[in-house]
């Protein structure tokens, strides 16, 4: 084992055990029990509980350790700092979807909504039932989620905090005499300053970056972030480390780092672990690695209000209408800063600024929608590539879904709405809705985003048709294991966070039992 | 993550500026500020896609030479009415990457737009100060709970007794 100097950093601004491209200025091997690439949902939860239990865990991370002081409402700096690709990743398809990965400490919960449910059991049943899995379903994995509700606070928001926006919403909702819910919500008293997009400047969030980072970090782990791990490390078929490069100022590679240990974890994500495993030489013999992308696709519908508004001030999400969850639909009111209501806005020139002239006076309400088709991340020069068709069903479900939104909005009082259907006017009124219903909206008409990408490395018990095995171990690879949400077999129709994070409880507790075959 | 945009593309962009942004950005003499934002965004993008933009907008601005209505002008040094008609005209293109280019362009160009402080000042949307406040109100509020929820992060388990003893040295 190669010794780490201790972070070279401001006093209190790096942990102890965290090293950062200003450490790691030489070529590094290290050896552990245990490695996994990625700390968020999936890789922190993994690491915590590997290293409460004693063992010796590395955790790699791509990003860089920003803290919650580093967290502000500057849309455009966040986005560049704690998402990939500057925000701008993109399925390629019918209409093109544009999508969002965490890459900092902490993972997408750093920049996710902090919504907490757990799988619903209809789902976990699908996956019993489809996937052939065992001990899956919900008296299976009740400790798991009570697990995990406990580190990360999983509770409903202090009523003071709920902002006009989503009181509008559930004004809305409970005019048409439609089921909403609270949010439950991973907040150790969420202050409201809806910001979670963009980190939380509070650290009332608990993401992974000040739950289970740090709780893995107090257990002993290290965690050496600005490594982007470039293959896994194989010996036959069995993994027995990785190798990968600091990434420097300006993405420029650095210091070659190295990792071996005794069992390897992918989990970065339904985007990047397929293609880090594919890029390895891992094959799957079902042929399924990198199949299977789903992702809940989103649209966003802009309603002004005669009354102010200031969506900004006031809890991100503090309901979800949950009428039409047996169709998979779910509505919530989110509000996003100016600059990406006007990037995402089909309007220009004076009618964008007549549309943002009344940003203060405006409800954001978002639609996630559980989808039927499914698409593929391929590897291309060992860089991920997402393809995406939206099957016709799911956007004709965007376009009910798009509809009944309006109906409530219109309910709650509002006086137009701009739909995410390019060449759609203007809504004025609740008859108005009968316009999405007039003419065939093509789907290239449509504006869609996704932050759940899902599936990609199913789990399933049969080798030939499943990536892993029902606890992410990598079907025909030994040592080998997956821990994010490309396990999931099928879309969950939910925020797939405390999924995720269950899963990987569960899975460390199978490691935990089984420690002989990782030894 | 450093991108300037070449002198060509950063005219295209310039020209673009009233077209796709509200008046008042114009009003406000922001089209240089706008379109430095879009090479900071430009900077974080993927380079392939980075790439494929400059070569869309180079294109943009050769091809209204041959458009009649452009006299053999170049889309940058096009006059208002007919920069909106030329925009327009990708926007409604025939290929996707006619209609792709001028919604990518568009969108860089917008959120550089709404990203700023003049434009946000107009809007009246002022979220760090209501972040200082609520940060303040919730420590006041609710200090003790916060303190005892950040002492249990570390707090071991009592339900699972760690199976090899827990590291204490590292390195």
């Amino acid at each position: 084992m190669v010794a780490l100097p201790r972070p070279a950093v401001a006093q209190g601004a790096v942990p102890d055990r965290v090293f950062t491209r200003d450490t790691l200025r030489g070529d590094t091997v290290l050896d552990a029990d245990v490695v996994i690439v990625g700390s968020g949902a999936g890789g922190a939860t993994l690491a915590a509980e590997l290293a409460e239990a004693g063992l010796d865990v590395v955790m790699i991370e791509e990003g860089r350790y920003w803290t919650t002081r580093d967290f502000t409402a500057q849309a455009s700096a966040m986005t560049r700092q704690l998402y990939r690709d500057g925000g701008a990743s993109m399925a390629i398809g019918d209409p093109p979807v544009m999508f969002q990965e965490g890459r900092a400490v902490g993972g997408s919960t750093v920049i996710n909504g902090g919504m907490s449910w757990r799988t619903p059991e209809r789902i976990l049943e699908r996956w019993r039932r489809e996937a052939g899995l065992e001990h899956i379903e919900a008296p299976d994995m009740e400790a798991h989620f009570a697990r995990v509700e406990r580190r990360i606070h999983v509770r409903h928001q202090d009523p003071e905090t709920v902002g006009r926006d989503n009181e509008l919403l559930k004004r809305g909702a409970d005019a048409k005499g439609w089921k909403v819910i609270p949010n439950l919500r991973n907040q150790v008293h969420c202050a409201g300053s809806n910001n979670c997009a963009f980190g939380c400047p509070t650290g009332a969030k608990q993401s992974a970056l000040v739950s289970y980072v740090p709780r893995a970090l107090h257990f002993g782990a290290r965690l050496l972030s600005d490594v982007k791990v470039e293959r896994i490390l194989l010996h036959g078929k069995r993994a027995i480390g990785v190798a990968g490069r600091v990434v420097g100022e300006g993405e420029r590679p650095g210091p070659r780092v190295t990792v071996r240990a005794k069992l390897v974890v992918a989990a970065c994500g339904a985007i990047q672990t397929p293609a880090l495993l594919a890029r390895s030489g891992v094959r799957s013999p079902s042929g399924r690695l990198g199949h299977n992308l789903s992702l809940h696709p989103n649209v966003k519908l802009v309603a002004t209000f005669d009354e102010p508004v200031r969506g900004w001030e006031g809890v991100h999400q503090a309901y979800q209408v949950r009428e039409f969850e047996g169709e998979g639909l779910l509505f919530a009111a989110v509000n996003i800063p100016p600059a990406v209501i006007a990037m995402t806005s089909h309007e220009r020139g004076a009618a964008l600024g007549a549309l943002m002239d009344a940003y203060d006076r405006t409800v954001i309400a978002g639609m996630l929608c559980e989808d039927t088709a499914t698409g593929r991340v391929r590897t291309i020069n060992g860089r991920p590539q997402a393809f995406y068709q939206l099957a016709q069903f799911d956007a004709d479900k965007l376009v009910r879904g798009v509809a009944l939104l309006a109906e409530l909005l219109f309910a709650a009082g509002a006086r137009s709405i701009i739909t995410p259907f390019a060449g759609v006017p203007t809504l004025r009124s609740g008859d108005d809705t009968r316009l999405l219903y007039a003419h065939p909206i093509p789907r290239s008409a449509m504006e869609v985003v996704t932050v759940h990408m899902m599936g990609t490395a199913a789990m399933g018990a049969d080798r030939t048709r499943a990536v892993t095995d029902g606890h992410g171990l990598v079907h025909d690879a030994e040592r080998l294991m997956v821990c994010d949400a490309s396990l999931f077999p099928t879309p969950i129709g939910v925020n797939p966070m405390e999924t995720i994070m269950a899963l990987a409880t569960r899975s460390a507790a199978h490691v935990l039992d089984n420690l002989e075959r990782f030894s | 993550m450093s991108y300037q945009h070449p002198p060509a593309v950063r005219r295209v962009l310039e020209s673009l500026v009233p077209v796709v942004c509200p008046p008042e950005a114009v009003a406000l003499g922001l089209t240089a500020a706008i379109v430095d934002h879009v090479a900071l965004t430009m900077s974080a993008v993927p380079p392939l896609f980075r790439r494929g933009l400059v070569l869309g907008l180079t294109t943009y601005d050769l091809a209204a030479m041959v458009w009649p209505a452009a006299r053999g002008r170049r889309a940058h040094r096009l006059p208002p009415e007919l920069a909106e008609r030329w925009f327009e005209r990708w926007e409604r293109g025939l290929t996707p990457v006619e209609r792709e280019l001028t919604h990518a362009v568009g969108q860089l160009l917008k959120f550089g737009c709404y990203e700023q402080p003049a434009m946000l000042a107009r809007l009246g949307y002022t979220p760090q100060a209501w972040i200082e406040q609520v940060t303040r109100r919730r420590l006041q509020v609710y200090g003790d709970d916060i303190r005892r929820a950040e002492a249990a992060i570390v707090a071991p388990d009592p339900l699972r007794p760690p199976v090899r003893r827990p590291r204490t040295e590292v390195g």
